[in-house]
């Protein structure tokens, strides 16, 4: 299981901090999905050796409108291995699940943002996977979280029905942040998730990653095409 | 009043927890106590935060990092879990908490799982960022003093001054 991060200066703690406390947690990879504005400086590879966790380069656009995005996806997409878009508005979020370089539509039902049934069945064509963002069930309260979890819940029944892919993160920012696997499959069972819905969430930014780099290989040249070991020639 | 016979005696479960703070938290057993309330209130309810019970029952916080036991009804651990996992901050200061297993018995619960934790930390100067500042180095992970707040980090990302 993987938790995507935001680590300093996005967040309070460096890509290290997190990966080390997500190690002790029991995760397999953390995916450092830094705003685009806030990159941070690290050595996945090294960081990686030393803890034992998988280090994943991500990235979060974050844009006012479709135009920009746009711009970003494509200055982003080569470099790195996960790219997610904030989405929290409806014009993003359309823009996102009707995009197949974009990975993750991150936090859409933040802000004025909604999903209906016309998006998810977009972001099933497209692979793009839809974020259940668990940080305002963990870290609000009152009205707020109320709202946060009734809009979970409404894009649980949308993302069940039509199966559309779904990754599942609390968006930690700092060490303190993280909460462990099965801290968090307990509370998706009280908001209303199933344990293995919320474990799936957390898998996926895994198989998204490897199926990412795969792609992003010299030894992929397109689906169904790769360059194998028969090719040489003496 | 003459204590309940054994079989109506409840069965509890003991969450052995493990917190961390930022090295200037400092956080008593009876802030402890009312976030674990408040968060079992919030999220099971009245009703569901009876069933599990919450109450703690060890608790220790030194410099930053800390433990505890709570107590719960057998049956209701995933629900009190869930509840834990809620508290993000306490009296203000913000804290990690992980639920590191569970025990039938207070004893148990300390020797398993609590405890192999090491208290050393020394405070060096290290270079974060370009600039030298003052961090609290504990088992290869340091928080960093910058002006108005902390930063964490490990052994990798700072050069030593």
């Amino acid at each position: 299981m993987y938790e995507a991060v935001h680590a300093h200066p996005d967040g309070q703690s460096t890509v290290a901090r997190l990966a080390k406390t997500a190690a002790d947690y029991g995760y397999e990879g953390v995916v450092v999905r830094n705003h685009s504005s806030a990159r941070a400086e690290y050595e996945p590879d090294e960081i990686s050796a030393e803890y034992g966790i998988d280090v994943v380069e991500g990235v979060e656009i974050r844009a006012d409108n479709p135009e920009q995005a746009s711009g970003s996806v494509g200055n982003y997409r080569p470099s790195h291995t996960i790219v997610a878009l904030e989405g929290g508005s409806n014009a993003l979020n359309r823009f996102a699940v009707e995009q197949p370089k974009i990975d993750v539509l991150a936090g859409p039902m933040a802000g004025s943002g909604d999903v209906n049934h016309v998006l998810a069945k977009a972001a099933v064509e497209n692979g793009v996977r839809i974020e259940f963002d668990l940080s305002g069930v963990l870290r609000t309260s009152g009205g707020r979280r109320v709202r946060t979890i009734q809009s979970l819940r409404k894009l649980g029944e949308i993302v069940d029905y039509y199966d559309a892919p779904h990754v599942v993160s609390a968006d930690p920012t700092s060490h303190l942040e993280l909460r462990a696997p099965r801290e968090l499959k307990a509370l998706g069972e009280e908001i209303g998730f199933s344990s293995e819905f919320v474990e799936d969430g957390l898998a996926e930014w895994g198989r998204l990653a490897e199926r990412n780099r795969h792609v992003q290989s010299e030894s992929f040249i397109e689906p169904g095409v790769e360059r194998g070991r028969y090719e040489e020639e003496s | 009043m003459k204590h309940l016979p054994k079989h109506l005696q409840p069965r509890w479960r003991y969450l052995a927890i493990e917190l961390e703070g930022w090295p200037d938290a400092s956080i008593d057993r009876r802030a402890f106590q009312r976030e674990c309330w408040y968060a079992g209130q919030n999220l099971l309810g009245d009703p569901g935060s009876a069933a599990a019970d919450l109450t703690v029952v060890r608790f220790e916080f030194e410099e930053g990092v800390g433990s505890a036991i709570v107590r719960v009804h057998r049956g209701e651990t995933e629900p009190a879990r869930a509840a834990i996992a809620c508290i993000d901050e306490i009296d203000g200061s913000p804290v990690g908490i992980r639920i590191c297993g569970i025990s039938g018995t207070i004893r148990a619960g300390e020797e398993n799982y609590l405890g192999r934790r090491r208290q050393e930390f020394e405070e060096r100067n290290v270079v974060f960022g370009n600039e030298e500042r003052v961090a609290v180095v504990r088992d290869g992970s340091a928080d960093v003093r910058l002006d108005d707040a902390f930063a964490g980090a490990t052994d990798l990302d700072y050069n030593l001054a």
